[in-house]
């Protein structure tokens, strides 16, 4: 402990008030909690709107059962159901809302604002973001955008319902019954859009600065942990990605509320309307590629946090150096560079032509090498290991082969002669929730297994621990892996009655791979008892959080896991300020099981004994201004 | 605890915090506007109407642009006080940068005002080959309705007020008898507050027992209140009051004892729109059979009010409810019943079955007895037939004796004259080309089938035009031969010369008969004696546009069926000014966000100046950073829209 620590430490001894402690909090720890709260309970809500798609799947012909339905309003079941059943209307806007908050809301938020915001300035060894004023700025502007977006599902035109991509025209037409366009889901969704973008820029500006400018002495940028990277490419994607979507927000706000056409094509007709009202000439095109291009980084976006849990929790629970650190760190920085220029190969089937399609199928198999490198090295670093299967090691181990699977089954979609039959499919489903769900979500569980111990104190419970992921994981892989071979039979994404219309018009219809719609249809039974089996499991998880928080085992020092990174040098919970002396940093990352060092690992922050030449000093430089 | 370079710089990055922060922040910025600009390409590159190509007045463009660049640089000298520690200075510097930044955009809102009052129109013939597509700029004034029925540009009286009859003639006009409402899509304001509020605007001439009424009421009229005296002055010199002006000043009237006021005068004042029939309400009693609420129903000649349609309303969503909770029981019970009886296939096979549908069948014949059936529609009637305007978007479809509204409100009753009436100064063939073009026919050919030719005055100004492209393309032969220019090489007169008439062009034309035009015009291109010229604008006319209160223009008529699409010069015209209200919109945001912060450092930096002028300084070298981008996006603003 250095000499001078007093004085960063000087007002730890005034309590603040509640509101300013818990509520409108500027500690980066606080402000993470926060949002891992309010993004898991998004993440709730995404995950029950799907129940409900999925039983429509299933049961088209059925009321809504009483303990899906007990939540709606009798004038809201009124107003958004058939006589019990789904219609295709509210179908729509549940999955256009699903979507939305489950990326926007739900693990963006999760991955990299709570993760990221409570982990980065722990690791790096910093009080505090640079700004910690914006970082709570940053959560109430998220938590405003998001319950406006929400908070459509009660007016009277329902929330959007125009995919959660919003594509125009019809995203620029809906809703355009109404006098008030204010007052629709649509026009409401871009405003949400608006101020989640807003959060956005706000929380990668911070995390960019802090992660570049408040290093703790001697932690060089090959000295950072994994996690640390990914965090900061994570903060460029959004930095450069969003703003592109964010303009496209605009000039669709234009079309809704001024009347433009930025993407309204000309002579565009509706039934209800007849010819519209509009001057014409827009790109409906354009719509999609701002919107891709802000589409395709969000997908690494997404994932990234994931690996960065994951690339922490390894090494320390097989007590042995992450395999391929460099390579890793330059892998996430190319991977980064390269989100940037593949976001066309969602369009292959928009027209835009063969010579652009051609360089999006290069640039997305070139993406592959960086992801496949990242996953590679993990997968190696358990090699010769010796593995503690702790819960978060259990998560952690699970993510590999689940994210596997996501990964490779995207490759043929990657080129456009097998994504025009697969476009549009089920099969697209499948493989981005293979990504998403068991693949990030596992992750992010993993990470919240490991660092729970430090928010708390205690460890969360092992029986509950296991009751949630092994039923988990069985229902993850019978809900996620029949859509692979529904949508290879030619299965539609956007079949609100699961297939049964298109079966009373052509049920022997052969596919190209020999499956047909008849035969896989009676696999949506199954998937749909698997998503409510899911839901049911993910109770004992949620008990664990508050069970541990009062009763669960306590840690038996700050540094339950015997890690090396800096976080688990602080005080449990880490206070106002963090450190309670000035961190320095004497080696890498990841130095467990070293063979010159009496335990078996040897923590970033440990001062060389002098015996110890190999180890470079931390160089002596004033860290506060 | 307290976050480490804030004010000096980090040894090994050099930065400290807010540089890192601002420079990412623009990072990001040159993304969002890089997304608007590639908007424009995209939108310009496919465009399928001719794009307005220096449209926009360049001098004002021009000067602003000079002034941001200015303002950038006291911006730096304003920073480089504070290093210096001259608090005078930067005050000085900073000043000159905000009043800079509002006189940019004061130049900004003058241009943008322009816009939003010029009307367009894009005409729309059924017998043109090409549909006609010519396109009509101009000024709405307000019209009257003459004697001889037509439209007329409407007179002020000697205080400069305009009658109660006048109105801007660019809304459909239809005399409504009937209104059907949908019941579930009123929330949050319909159209129903439109109808209400244009009944109590009705526009009632004095005229017959009213005038006598007035004129016996005139030698009383001291007792009348302040704000009744008025109303009734000005409706003995228009000759006419509004509906609801004339039903308070009557009332006044009844109450202070003036004069008896007769039912019949009452009536005149009144528009009233009552319900049609009574709206009935059901409930189903205790044996599940449905029985007339009748205490609650809503009686026929009712009159129309919010609170109204949204009781209806929200009976209409009860019902709607119950009977859906009623269809879902049974739903539910038939698909139990199968599977009690042993039939395990999956529910859309079950759904197909006969022993299925036959349930379903018995289940409707119960539905039907106890369902409430509660009408989706509620219809009112006005007593005397109502003028409504309304705005043409939000009409969906219409015809001679029907409106249907954007909302599914219907209307009926009789099309009034919906013509719209317009001062041109604007007249543009070049869509009308373009699209003869592309159907292989000689854009002369279509021209002279367009609407606007068979108008007197307008055919007038067009063939001075030819006259003056006759002299201006014989300049340019002349240029050529001057030079030896051959085949493509030549000079010839471009699109804009040659298919539109400007607004300088058609004052110029005007005062002239189009035969000399040709020979003016050559006096013109050979700067001969003035008096032969054309009158050409000032250098602040031009920029200042068309001033119809001291020029006069053409004035024409346009039947609505001629009408294709119409808009001001705001973004629905076409995606021209659509990218260009949003991209400049944006950039002025930025420039008022980059105000409120230096201005905040101006008004309240003294005391950080004292405390800590260097974070002061930091402070404002990141504001400047900002300022700087906010400039360099117009510098690439100004070409793309005013030059290119």
């Amino acid at each position: 402990m250095s000499a001078d620590s007093h004085d960063h430490h000087d007002d730890h001894h005034h309590e603040l008030p509640f509101w300013q402690k818990y509520i409108f909090s500027t500690d980066h720890k606080t402000i993470g909690i926060q949002y891992g709260l309010t993004a898991g309970a998004f993440l709730l809500f995404g995950f029950f709107l799907m129940i409900v798609m999925r039983w429509s799947i299933a049961y088209p012909h059925e009321p809504l059962p009483g303990y899906l339905s007990w939540i709606f309003t009798e004038d809201w079941k009124a107003r958004w159901l058939a006589d019990g059943k789904v219609t295709g209307e509210t179908y729509n806007m549940f999955g256009a809302m699903h979507g939305t908050i489950m990326v926007f809301l739900g693990v963006v938020p999760l991955g990299f604002a709570a993760f990221g915001n409570y982990v980065t300035p722990l690791q790096i060894g910093a009080p505090d973001m640079a700004f910690p004023k914006l970082n709570m700025y940053s959560y109430w502007i998220y938590l405003v955008g998001g319950l406006i977006m929400c908070g459509s599902f009660f007016f009277e035109s329902g929330a959007a319902k125009s995919g959660w991509t919003n594509y125009s025209p019809l995203a620029g037409y809906a809703d355009r019954q109404f006098v008030n366009q204010l007052m629709t889901g649509q026009t409401q969704w871009l405003i949400g859009l608006v101020c989640l973008i807003t959060s956005s820029l706000l929380g990668s500006v911070n995390f960019i600065t802090t992660i570049i400018n408040l290093r703790a002495k001697g932690l060089t940028w090959m000295r950072l942990p994994f996690f640390v990277w990914a965090m900061l490419v994570t903060g460029f994607l959004l930095l450069l990605a969003f703003p592109p979507l964010e303009a496209a927000g605009i000039m669709q706000l234009m079309d809704r509320m001024a009347g433009s056409s930025f993407f309204m094509p000309t002579g565009l007709y509706s039934k209800a309307d007849g010819v519209l009202d509009i001057s014409g000439s827009g790109s409906p095109l354009l719509f999609q590629h701002l919107f891709w291009f802000l589409g395709h980084p969000e997908v690494y976006v997404l994932l990234l946090p994931a690996i960065a849990c994951v690339a922490e929790i390894i090494p320390c629970h097989t007590r042995k150096p992450l395999w391929g650190y460099k390579p890793m760190v330059w892998a996430v920085i190319i991977l980064g560079f390269l989100s940037f220029i593949v976001w066309a190969h969602h369009m292959y089937l928009t027209g835009m032509g063969p010579v652009i399609s051609t360089f999006f199928q290069t640039t997305t198999v070139l993406i592959s090498v960086p992801s496949v490198i990242l996953l590679t090295s993990m997968l190696i670093s358990l090699w010769g290991g010796s593995i503690r299967f702790t819960m978060p090691m259990i998560w952690a181990a699970a993510f590999l082969p689940m994210f596997g699977i996501g990964g490779l089954t995207g490759l043929p979609l990657a080129f456009n002669l097998a994504d025009l039959h697969l476009h549009d499919t089920y099969y697209v489903i499948g493989h981005f929730h293979y990504v998403v769900a068991p693949g990030i979500l596992f992750g992010l569980f993993a990470g919240v297994y490991h660092w729970y111990p430090k928010m708390t104190g205690r460890y969360m419970d092992n029986f509950l621990g296991h009751l949630h992921f092994w039923p988990s994981l069985i229902c993850m892989n019978f809900l996620f892996f029949p859509m692979l071979t529904q949508g290879m039979a030619g299965f539609h994404r956007r079949w609100y009655n699961g297939g049964d219309a298109y079966l009373e018009k052509g049920a022997e219809g052969v596919n190209v791979f020999g499956l047909t719609v008849l035969d896989k249809i009676s696999w949506n039974e199954v998937m749909t008892a698997s998503a409510i089996a899911m839901a049911i499991f993910q109770l004992p998880f949620l008990l664990n959080m508050v069970i541990s928080y009062f009763w669960g085992k306590k840690i038996e020092n700050d540094n339950p896991w015997d890690a090396t990174t800096l976080e688990w040098a602080t005080p449990t919970p880490p206070g106002h300020g963090n450190f309670t002396f000035d961190p320095a940093v004497y080696r890498g990352p990841y130095e467990y099981s070293r063979p010159d060092h009496d335990e078996d690992f040897f923590p970033q922050w440990e001062e060389p004994k002098r015996s110890q030449s190999s180890e470079t000093p931390a160089p002596k430089e004033e860290t506060s201004a | 605890m307290e976050i480490p370079f804030v004010v000096n710089a980090r040894k090994d990055t050099g930065l400290f915090n807010s540089k890192v922060a601002i420079w990412l922040f623009l990072a990001s910025e040159v993304t969002l506007f890089g997304g608007l600009f590639s908007g424009y390409l995209f939108l310009r590159l496919y465009a399928d109407y001719p794009w307005p190509e220096r449209t926009l007045p360049v001098l004002p463009g021009l000067i602003n642009t000079a002034i941001l660049i200015a303002s950038s640089m006291t911006v730096v000298f304003a920073w480089a006080a504070l290093k210096m520690r001259n608090w005078r200075s930067f005050q000085i510097n900073m000043a000159i940068t905000l009043l800079c930044a509002a006189a940019f955009m004061v130049l900004k809102s003058i241009e943008y005002k322009a816009k939003f009052a010029h009307q367009a129109v894009r005409l729309e013939s059924a017998d043109h080959p090409v549909l006609d597509f010519a396109i009509l700029e101009g000024h709405l004034h307000k019209a009257e309705i003459g004697e001889d029925g037509k439209l007329h540009h409407a007179q002020k009286d000697d205080k400069g007020n305009y009658s109660d009859e006048a109105f801007y003639a660019n809304k459909i006009i239809f005399e409504a008898d009937e209104f059907v409402f949908p019941l579930s899509r009123h929330a949050y304001g319909g159209f129903v507050d439109t109808i209400i509020e244009q009944a109590q605007s009705q526009v009632v001439p004095v005229t017959g027992a009213l005038k006598s009424f007035f004129d016996s009421v005139e030698k009383n009229k001291s007792k009348l209140g302040k704000k009744e005296l008025k109303q009734f002055e000005a409706a003995q010199k228009k000759g006419s009051i509004l509906s609801s002006n004339l039903k308070n000043l009557l009332e006044e009237i009844k109450e202070s004892k003036i004069s008896e006021v007769s039912d019949e005068l009452m009536a005149l004042s009144e528009y009233p729109i009552t319900l049609a029939e009574d709206f009935k309400l059901y409930e189903i009693d205790e044996d599940g059979k449905r029985k007339e609420l009748e205490k609650k129903n809503i009686p026929a000649g009712e009159s129309l009010s919010k609170s109204v349609i949204a009781y209806a309303e929200k009976y209409f969503l009860k019902a709607k409810s119950e009977d859906a909770q009623l269809r879902t029981h049974y739903l539910k019970s038939a698909f139990a019943k199968r599977r009690e009886a042993g039939d395990d296939r999956d529910g859309w096979q079950i759904a197909q079955s006969p022993e299925f549908l036959e349930l379903q069948a018995e289940n409707a014949k119960q539905i039907k007895k106890r369902s409430y059936s509660a009408p989706g529609t509620i219809t009112f009637k006005a007593e005397k037939p109502l003028t409504l305007h309304l705005d043409p978007g939000y009409v969906i479809t219409k015809d001679a004796k029907q409106l249907t509204l954007r909302d599914d409100t219907t209307i009926k009753g009789t099309m009034g004259d919906s013509s719209m009436f317009l001062a041109v100064d604007g007249i543009d063939f070049r869509f009308t080309a373009q699209r003869a073009e592309e159907k292989g026919i000689a854009p002369e050919a279509a021209i002279t089938k367009s609407w606007v030719l068979k108008q007197p005055e307008l055919k007038k100004i067009w063939d001075s035009h030819q006259e003056w492209l006759r002299a201006h393309t014989e300049m340019l032969d002349a240029k050529s031969d001057k030079k030896g220019l051959k085949g493509e090489d030549r000079y010839v007169p471009t699109d804009n010369e040659k298919y539109r008439v400007n607004w300088d062009q058609i004052v110029a034309y005007q005062n002239y008969d189009h035969k000399g035009i040709y020979d003016r015009a050559k006096a013109t291109i050979n700067n001969e004696a003035s008096e032969k010229c054309l009158e050409k604008p000032g250098w602040i006319a031009g920029f200042a546009g068309p001033n119809h209160k001291k020029m006069s223009f053409p004035e024409v008529t346009i039947p609505r069926e001629n009408i294709g699409f119409e808009s001001t010069f705001t973004p629905k015209w076409n995606t021209y000014y659509a990218i260009y209200f949003t991209i400049t919109g944006l950039h002025g945001l930025h420039v008022i966000g980059g105000m409120i912060v230096l201005g905040y450092y101006l008004f309240f930096g003294r005391k950080m100046y004292e405390s800590n002028p260097e974070w002061l300084a930091n402070r404002v070298e990141v504001g400047g950073l900002f300022w700087h981008f906010v400039d360099l996006v117009w510098i690439f603003l100004f070409p793309i829209l005013y030059l290119m």
